[in-house]
């Protein structure tokens, strides 16, 4: 029972989905069942493109070090970093949400967030195989003047962007690749209770707290402190 | 499969045999990684999936053209553009939609609202990029994409 409900919890936007599906098989089978029928395309569209983006996203992940990612897409890559995410995004395939993990990726690697936010939205609205049919539907001119707009307004937008958001505005977890124990930075508010209750495994890192390196769990001692964490950001697997 | 998802295929695959003979235990953890994203993913990506299905459901392009191309000009834009952020309409669809649209008579103007918003603004795909990125950053780009997306288009109604 309580495995469902953190089910339902951790994916309340599924279950709204589901929920909805199902009221509307009560009350208009014809249009859920129009719902499921209009699905079946884009679920084509992901199958085809979303497992190739996991490799090959898991795979830049392993291979390309941090500071080359620094280097070609960080903050101080200047034009080069806003040239590179333009010809990344337009030269991707698939919907947007495609674009999210390799993004993630990227800016944990050490992509700013204007080039996430130009790629992000290159991949949506300029990729090439989607000027090509622009083209061929409303006219070459339509098309290039379209581009350019678009070109120099997410040039705008990217900056403004970075301009709002910090790096620490978005999610700081680690992949959860191996047991153990796991603190989400974005919640912690750092009070140091972690810290106070078992201090050879937490540390402050500045404002927040970490965990530090360790070969020993007492879990007496961190399941005191993963109860005791008032915003309930730690977490052990 | 266009041209470009094969490309991605064929450049993932190669890289990946690459890897293998490069280090094979690097590239079955480089694979465990992959797997592991899409497990977290596969989930909310489905959510969104069966969400655009059902606003299609609901509210089928040619009645969305139809609504549209009943306003005046300015109302027309901002409501195509509002039309595009709750749904995401594959290329192939979009394009013919949008060349009826200004053929029938709307203009420019809220064709290309509808197509920049349809792409970049995503109401549906909103709680997949929340939990990617955090609310701020979602926000912000989301709001900057639609206030763009009109400004691209008035522009476009300028030029042509």
């Amino acid at each position: 029972m309580t495995k469902a409900i953190k089910f339902i919890k951790s994916n309340l936007f599924l279950t709204s989905v589901i929920f909805a599906y199902a009221v509307l098989a009560l009350i208009n089978p014809q249009i859920g069942l129009q719902g499921a029928k209009n699905s079946g395309y884009y679920i084509k569209e992901m199958l085809m493109i979303m497992p190739v983006i996991f490799v090959l996203t898991a795979l830049l992940d392993s291979w390309v070090p941090k500071r080359t990612i620094i280097r070609y897409l960080g903050k101080e890559a200047k034009t080069k970093g806003v040239v590179l995410s333009f010809v990344l995004g337009s030269i991707s395939a698939g919907p947007i949400y495609a674009a999210f993990p390799f993004c993630v990726m990227l800016h944990k690697k050490g992509a700013s967030i204007k080039n996430v936010v130009i790629i992000l939205s290159s991949w949506a609205v300029v990729k090439i195989p989607m000027l090509l049919n622009e083209a061929k539907f409303l006219g070459f001119k339509f098309m290039i003047t379209r581009w350019i707009l678009t070109v120099i307004s997410i040039l705008i937008f990217s900056w403004i962007t970075a301009k709002i958001v910090k790096d620490e505005d978005l999610p700081q977890e680690e992949l959860r690749l191996k047991k153990g124990v796991y603190l989400n930075k974005t919640a912690c508010m750092g009070c140091t209770v972690c810290t106070r209750m078992y201090p050879a495994l937490f540390q402050m890192d500045g404002k927040r707290a970490m965990v530090k390196e360790y070969n020993y769990l007492d879990m007496k001692l961190l399941q005191k402190a993963i109860e005791a964490c008032p915003v309930k950001a730690i977490e052990y697997i | 499969m266009d041209i470009f998802t094969i490309a991605i295929w064929v450049v993932t695959l190669v890289l990946l045999v690459f890897s293998f003979l490069k280090d094979k235990e690097k590239t079955k953890e480089t694979l465990k990684k992959a797997l592991f994203m899409g497990k977290g993913m596969a989930l909310s990506i489905l959510a969104v999936i069966f969400t655009i299905g059902l606003v299609l459901a609901i509210l089928p392009p040619q009645q969305i053209s139809e609504i549209i191309s009943k306003q005046n000009l300015y109302v027309a834009t901002i409501a195509a553009a509002a039309f595009g952020t709750i749904t995401l309409i594959p290329a192939f669809i979009a394009f013919p939609l949008i060349g009826t649209l200004a053929g029938a008579g709307v203009g420019i103007m809220p064709s290309v609202a509808f197509l920049t918003t349809l792409t970049m603004v995503g109401v549906a795909t909103f709680p997949l990029e929340k939990k990617e990125f955090g609310t701020k950053f979602t926000i912000t780009r989301n709001v900057l994409s639609f206030l763009f997306a009109i400004i691209i288009a008035l522009a476009m109604g300028v030029t042509l």
